[in-house]
């Protein structure tokens, strides 16, 4: 398994300055966007120290040991989890010690990729996506007012909720001691893309866009720039971070999908369907 | 135009159009007649709201859900799952509209605020109680999914080949087989994949996903995402294992 990686971050149309960072470590699968805030120059402090902190915690790659008693996680998803619950605690003890800092706070998504399984951690509205198959799957769920009123059953996507109240976030790192991370895993194979990004490209660009733009341009970088673009042309409200990161074979299995994927996917096509779940859009 | 498929186990059983829109239920005048006892005599509604599709729970003494998550009200988007008693209905929606996008910057995005946890929770408990209102009792509905969910776990129990147990508990959310050093059925030998197969909690069950090799489900190869059912046979690298379900060994698992 290789992975290619597309990252970048924009400031966007409006906004002063950028407070999102982001993290792309090829060679390690390891992948983090934060989106900060609390004003300047607290919001950009807590995002860049988010990622510090997860960078420090995850410094070497992951000693494969065996899975812990305790976690229902594979090894490298639970120290991930870790990680990241520990640069809440490091946020939280700079903001308490720093009146200029109080309250600020920000949002992570991580994606550690190790052995063909992707762990994610998030907290807060910064998303991660899975391309599988020509589908676009959501593997995090904003927490969010929004999404809180969504899943009471009041609000059609948020639509109903007042304007002032569409921004209210009820998770993030950094504004209390503790904080619940929300985990996944799922399996990553060939052809799959990992996507991570601030609410500065979901609040601005359809998620119709984002399968579009990875059907279209394949190139994880050329993904990310067209994002971007898109983002900015619909009005780039808020700063904009895009990491895309694509699951290729080795170049033997690329040549063979190549020549012979096709043919392949196209014959197995019928008998898939029945057992194929959540994926039932016709290929 | 869009279409509601409805599957049970996986399987597609029939397909059908929204239309104007379409109850389902378990009675006979539903457009979707799903007849199980779990399912309310009309228990949901689909129909066009503009260009915008919505399900709606009709106050079903089981619930209705979407990916697993439980709604009175949903705007479907493509591939919703919809889990009515225990059949899955999903929703495929061929012509996709153009999501309105706003030529300036858009309005109403101010800087992102956060709500502390004692906030949020006197907020959650309003809407809680506008939800009850409006729906019927919240903790009924909320009793049901974790209540009707038997306390059972996936194992695998080893037919043919050698492994270093005769039976797999599958406890965490995703299980490997491979050579890898954190796989559950370790395979043995320089030539296995370090990933054969990796078997993820999906739901109430389990999704099997080939990774390496060769693996084959039932003597066919194994292909996409393939949820696990009772008594079905994997074989990777010449191990043949069985999936079963064991009732009520771990308390955890039910949570």
């Amino acid at each position: 398994m290789r992975l290619r990686v597309g990252a970048r971050t924009d400031t966007g149309r409006v906004r002063p300055q950028n407070e999102d960072a982001f993290m792309s470590r090829a060679e390690q699968g390891l992948f983090v966007v934060c989106d900060g805030m609390g004003g300047a120059p607290a919001g950009e402090v807590a995002s860049e120290m988010a990622i510090q902190a997860v960078a420090r915690e995850l410094k070497d790659r992951a000693e494969s040991g065996d899975r812990l008693e305790s976690s229902p996680f594979l090894p490298h998803t639970q120290r991930l989890v870790d990680a990241v619950r520990q640069s809440n605690e490091f946020i939280y003890g700079e903001a308490q010690k720093d009146p200029r800092q109080a309250g600020m706070g920000t949002t992570i998504v991580g994606a550690w990729i190790r052995e063909q399984i992707a762990g994610v951690a998030h907290v807060g509205d910064s998303r991660a996506y899975l391309w599988h198959r020509d589908r676009l799957e959501p593997l995090t769920r904003d927490h969010s007012l929004m999404e809180a009123h969504i899943e009471a059953g009041l609000a059609d996507e948020g639509r109903s909720l007042p304007v002032e109240q569409q921004n209210v976030l009820v998770r993030v790192l950094g504004r209390e001691p503790a904080v619940d991370v929300d985990v996944t895993e799922v399996p990553v194979k060939s052809g799959d893309y990992v996507l991570l990004c601030s609410d500065g490209l979901t609040r601005m660009v359809a998620e119709s866009e984002l399968a579009n733009a990875i059907r279209t341009y394949q190139d994880p970088q050329q993904i990310c720039d067209h994002l971007i673009a898109t983002a900015n042309k619909n009005g780039g409200a808020d700063n904009i971070t895009v990491v895309v990161v694509e699951v290729t074979g080795r170049w033997w299995d690329r040549l063979l999908n190549g020549v012979g994927g096709h043919l392949k996917r196209t014959l197995s096509r019928g008998a898939m369907r029945s057992s194929t779940l959540n994926d039932p859009r016709p290929h | 135009m869009s279409k509601l498929t409805l599957q049970y186990e996986g399987i597609a059983l029939k397909e059908y159009a929204v239309g104007a829109g379409i109850t389902i239920g378990r009675l006979p005048d539903n457009a979707v007649m799903i007849d199980n006892p779990a399912v309310s005599g009309h228990h949901a509604r689909v129909f066009h709201e503009g260009n915008r599709v919505i399900l709606e729970d009709l106050r079903s003494t089981n619930g209705t859900f979407v990916n697993g998550r439980p709604v009175t009200r949903h705007v479907l988007q493509h591939g919703d799952e919809v889990l009515v008693g225990k059949h899955q209905i999903v929703f495929d929606q061929n012509a996709v509209a153009p999501q309105p996008v706003a030529d300036g910057p858009m309005q109403g995005l101010g800087d992102t605020v956060y709500l502390d946890t004692k906030q949020h929770r006197a907020l959650r408990a309003t809407l809680e109680s506008t939800r009850a209102d409006a729906a019927k009792p919240v903790n009924a509905r909320a009793a049901v999914p974790s209540a009707a969910l038997p306390r059972r776990i996936g194992v695998l129990r080893v037919i043919a080949g050698s492994a270093d147990q005769q039976e797999y508990s599958l406890d965490g959310q995703t299980s490997i087989i491979g050579r890898s050093s954190t796989a559950l059925v370790r395979l043995r030998g320089w030539f296995k994949p370090s990933v054969a197969v990796a078997i993820a909690k999906h739901g109430p069950g389990y999704v099997a996903t080939a990774m390496g090799g060769k693996p084959l489900i039932n003597q066919d190869p194994l292909e996409g995402r393939h949820a696990l059912q009772e008594g079905d046979m994997l074989t990777v690298s010449g191990l043949v294992l069985e999936f079963a379900w064991k009732e009520g060994v771990r308390a955890e698992s039910a949570a």
